[in-house]
């Protein structure tokens, strides 16, 4: 029983301070980073400074229109993945596309840490994509839609996992959505989609949001 | 005490099951050997399942070894491999530090080795090491995990076993999602070490000290199971929970409403991928593959739970 408490103790202790360590080694600009777990943060960090704007945002600034996208899967996920996606590391693992596209929010909530829009892109009143919002963003699909960042180069999937959340962080901060009701609202919105099977439900890791006027 | 009892318990079925090699009448490619944890967990034994029916479409030989998670014998495994001159060795292993050398010698001696499940703290001794995607299958369960909680409330942790370094890697992808929602708050949070009786002990002690508690997030199906007999007994059927594997256990909980959902890791498919690239490196000298490979998991609940057979989902 003892050790058990001695161990939650420990494992508190070894949390925690997480944050300063990082803190410490941001403060040295160009210093080697900590190996191990804990200069994890201050590598991720640093490897989005140098990626985002310059490598990340010029990818996704290529997306492709919603309908052009499904025109493309129509012919098979595997040929529209290798036209136009990047498949995330591993067996079993997801297409991710880049993606953009205009509609009208048929639902949304906006009240879960996670908000949602659901999107009717192509006018059939029936909303076809879902918009993930914010602040808490799932999935690793902005990671994975990018060539550039492969598994092989991190130490091993908690630092891997890092870089997902850090993007999705990133993105999330920069979304702006309106306060107030957004059904029957017109959005235009561009991000990422990742897509197991041509039948998945599009959900939407979205980098740029607006609402129109 | 508890301890002593158990491991004197697992040498005993170490012991009577040491040595299986369960000979399959396709000769001249040699043995493999499969080692893993107890198949007394049956995600385990799944593993050793497919790695063993693979290796015999294949024309292999196997010895089935099992090391309860005792790096000591895990050692001892390896020397009775290497002194049986095997091909390959396909292990789930026994401690992420501690069997780098046990990988090491076997590697000295010219046996590659094939890891599956469990990842250790070296690269380059290993041919391949495949690992479930633990954080991401951990996201999934907690993002689940959340949405039932309906994102408050109190909740427990039961965490796996020190040593198994997948047990420290979805503790840390549950709490990168839950941490994200202030209103869950975390009562309790507890290692069972992997055990079906011990999360009982530990879940009952949980809810007497924390009768408010609305949820269990557990690091893998045993310990899930544990604690829903615990609730059950305690006639707190109102307590949702999730679990990580994705064993046949708790498909039938989720098919009549128990647990809630779990994670599967394609177990039985990891393990036939380990002999064939194998396999291949034995006749070509090279798998053509990275040695680190990650396979996605998949979350079940009451949606896809009839689909699951043996850590599989049919189509």
């Amino acid at each position: 029983m003892k050790s058990h408490v001695v161990a939650l103790c420990l494992m508190a202790a070894l949390a925690l301070p997480g944050c300063k360590i990082v803190k410490t080694v941001a403060e040295g600009e160009g210093a080697a980073a900590v190996a191990g777990e804990a200069g994890d943060d201050a590598r991720i960090a640093a490897l989005l400074d140098k990626t985002y704007d310059a490598e990340l945002l010029p990818l996704l600034a290529k997306a492709l229109p919603v309908a052009d996208l499904r025109a493309a899967l129509a012919g098979g996920l595997e040929a529209a993945g290798a036209a136009h996606g990047n498949k995330g590391s591993g067996e079993g693992a997801a297409w991710n596309f880049a993606v953009k596209g205009e509609g009208k929010v048929v639902e949304a909530n906006l009240t879960s840490r996670a908000r949602k829009a659901m999107v009717d892109t192509d006018g059939d009143g029936a909303a076809d994509v879902m918009l993930q919002l914010g602040p808490v963003i799932k999935g690793s699909s902005l990671r994975d839609v990018a060539p550039f960042y492969r598994f092989g180069d991190f130490r091993d999937q908690i630092e891997f996992a890092k870089l997902a959340r850090a993007l999705n962080d990133r993105a999330s901060t920069a979304l702006v959505v309106p306060e107030g009701e957004l059904v029957g609202k017109s959005v235009s919105f561009a991000g990422t989609v990742d897509l197991k099977a041509v039948g998945d439900a599009w959900l939407v890791t979205v980098v740029t949001f607006a609402v129109a006027p | 005490m508890n301890l002593n009892r158990r491991l004197f318990v697992g040498s005993l079925t170490a012991a009577v099951s040491g040595i299986l090699p369960t000979l399959s009448f396709a000769q001249a490619k040699g043995i493999i050997a499969i080692i893993t944890p107890s198949h007394d967990n049956p995600f385990f034994k799944a593993e050793a399942d497919g790695a063993a029916a693979k290796a015999a479409e294949l024309g292999y030989e196997v010895m089935v070894l099992v090391h309860d998670d005792d790096a000591n014998k895990q050692n001892e495994l390896f020397d009775s491999a290497i002194a049986a001159g095997v091909k390959a060795i396909i292990l789930d292993n026994a401690g992420a530090d501690a069997s780098v050398a046990a990988v090491q010698k076997a590697k000295d001696a010219g046996i590659p080795s094939f890891l599956i499940d469990r990842e250790i703290t070296a690269t380059g001794v290993a041919v391949s090491q495949i690992v479930s995607n633990n954080y991401q299958g951990a996201q999934l369960g907690a993002e689940e995990f959340v949405k039932l909680m309906g994102e408050t409330g109190e909740y427990a942790e039961l965490v796996g076993k020190e040593s198994d370094t997948n047990a420290g890697i979805r503790s840390k992808g549950y709490a990168d999602v839950i941490s994200q929602y202030p209103d869950l708050k975390s009562v309790a949070r507890q290692t069972a070490n992997w055990s079906q009786t011990e999360a009982y002990t530990v879940m009952e002690s949980m809810l007497q000290a924390n009768p408010g508690i609305k949820g269990v997030i557990s690091g893998n199906d045993t310990m899930a199971m544990g604690a829903w007999a615990a609730l059950e007994a305690a006639g707190r059927t109102d307590v949702i929970v999730v679990g990580f594997d994705g064993s046949n256990d708790v498909r039938d909980s989720i098919l009549k409403g128990g647990i809630k959902a779990t994670v599967l890791q394609p177990a039985y498919a990891q393990a036939q991928m380990a002999v064939e690239q194998a396999d291949k490196f034995l006749a070509e000298g090279a798998t053509g593959v990275d040695e680190k490979q990650l396979m996605d998991c998949v979350l079940v609940n009451a949606d896809n739970a009839a689909k699951l057979e043996t850590f599989a989902l049919t189509a």
